[in-house]
């Protein structure tokens, strides 16, 4: 095994996983926050936090948060959103891949650095939405449609700070 | 670039496996959606679960305009204004055949007997949300199954039609704005009863009229109201308002361009008309797909050699 890959990453995954709870309801709260009532003018900065959320414990928990569920919160964002089922869903699996496969590469940065990685995972998401409703024959919306992946992306910091910190701090209080 | 685990570590299909997956499985979801509408049934069962959720993420904002209403306002003058909101959508009908009733009268058109009675049965619903992408121009109204909304039905406020309603969960539907792209209302102008029919530009309060002679007498200002030939909308709701008329000798239709007649974006309660009875069977039923190729095709027609 190269070394690499034991030291942020291999440490981690040696200790407990953060709690199921923890997940769920991160999850929910980052669904909730997309169904806030946006319109107008600040549809187009709507950050997708779901989407961050997802790429988190895609990055944090590989094991327990992965494709499939990607899958089924865009769904459910599909409903929400009333558009064509699976936009959402192809786009947040596409995310979710990148940061598979990316996840060790990410966590070896810094908060700064992985952000720039997770801002191009989230637009690669924003850019199979917007392939898909050009091909169903939407108008292209404007360039400030990537104002909003890029609001996505900032949040990695903050949703750090608040999930990380809090996983950490029950891993290190329930393992010796 | 992937890295494979080793297989001692199993941990099921690979992510690119699963990606393919996942994707065929999007892609088969979207195709099912878009092409047969198979999945009403999906799409409404999920709704059940999606709609409490959106109205717990709502209600610290409307907790929020409870909260400012109070203070700005006394409770009686809300409760009034709000009686007096019902009141006018219920008039909105009324007033808006009052319209046509006029036109009639000054043109001495014989059109009362194609009338269908209207606003009998409505149901008056509170918008819960916009759309949230800048793809559709939709809204959320919190009456559904439940109510007996129907997908068709069409959508007005107090001063013109807003929609139509597309698509129907169990306790809230969706209504589809008239400046959708593709979103089409037959109308006629009020001044001289010619008929046309307003499209959705797609863009954010603009309708179009296509397919109008550069000959035809309409000009800006002009009220386009709804002709009631669809058999859907009834005939004399305010539709549009044309704003510019673009008539030049080098286009074989002019272009025409108008402003709906409803706050499209900015409304709070809207009332969903009943479907008019079903009238005599029509000649030939032609499906959107049908329309829009023949919408092609006609001015593919004037490259041909004459």
């Amino acid at each position: 095994m190269r070394p690499a890959d034991l030291t942020p990453v291999a440490r981690d995954v040696m200790k407990l996983p953060a709690s199921a709870g923890l997940m769920f309801f991160s999850l929910l709260l980052g669904y909730m926050v997309s169904a806030l009532p946006w319109g107008g003018r600040w549809l187009l900065t709507r950050p997708d936090v779901l989407l961050i959320v997802l790429i988190f414990w895609t990055v944090h928990e590989p094991r327990s948060i992965g494709q499939g569920i990607a899958f089924v919160m865009g769904l459910l964002m599909d409903v929400g959103d009333s558009m064509l089922l699976g936009q959402h869903a192809f786009a947040y699996v596409v995310a979710t891949f990148g940061a598979q496969v990316l996840r060790v590469r990410i966590l070896s940065f810094s908060i700064p650095e992985q952000t720039l990685h997770v801002l191009g995972l989230t637009m690669a998401a924003s850019a199979v939405t917007l392939l898909l409703n050009l091909l169903l024959g939407a108008d292209f919306p404007g360039y400030a449609y990537f104002i909003s992946p890029l609001v996505t992306a900032l949040l990695w910091g903050p949703v750090n700070w608040l999930l990380y910190s809090q996983a950490v701090r029950r891993r290190r209080e329930s393992t010796p | 670039m992937i890295r494979q685990s080793p297989s001692f570590f199993h941990r099921g299909p690979s992510p690119l496996a699963r990606l393919t997956f996942f994707t065929l499985a999007a892609i088969a979801l979207m195709i099912a959606d878009h092409r047969f509408h198979a999945l009403e049934a999906m799409r409404l069962s999920l709704s059940v679960v999606v709609h409490p959720l959106q109205a717990i993420a709502r209600m610290p904002s409307e907790g929020f305009a409870k909260v400012g209403d109070y203070f700005r306002n006394q409770q009686q003058l809300l409760e009034e204004n709000r009686e007096l909101k019902a009141r006018v959508l219920e008039n909105a009908a009324a007033a808006q055949e009052t319209r046509l009733f006029r036109a009639e009268q000054q043109q001495l058109l014989q059109m009362s007997a194609a009338r269908g009675k209207y606003a009998e049965g409505g149901v008056i619903a509170e918008v819960l949300y916009n759309a949230r992408n800048p793809f559709t121009r939709k809204i959320v109204v919190d009456k559904g199954l439940t109510q007996n909304v129907q997908a068709g039905m069409p959508v007005i406020d107090g001063s013109g039609v807003v929609g139509q309603v597309t698509s129907v969960g169990t306790f809230a539907s969706e209504v589809t704005l008239v400046t959708e792209k593709d979103q089409s209302v037959p109308v006629m102008v009020v001044r001289n009863g010619l008929r046309g029919v307003a499209v959705g530009a797609g863009k954010d309060g603009l309708i179009e009229v296509p397919f109008m002679p550069v000959s035809a007498d309409i000009e800006a200002g002009d009220m386009l109201v709804t002709s009631g030939i669809d058999a859907t909308y009834p005939p004399g709701l305010l539709v549009a308002k044309v704003t510019v008329v673009d008539k030049k000798a080098a286009y074989v239709f002019a272009k025409i361009a108008a402003r709906p007649a409803a706050g499209v974006d900015n409304y709070r309660y809207v009332m969903l008309l009943p479907l008019p009875p079903a009238g005599a069977p029509r000649p030939e039923t032609r499906s959107a797909e049908d329309l829009r190729k023949g919408a092609k095709e006609r001015p593919r027609r004037r490259d041909a050699p004459r």
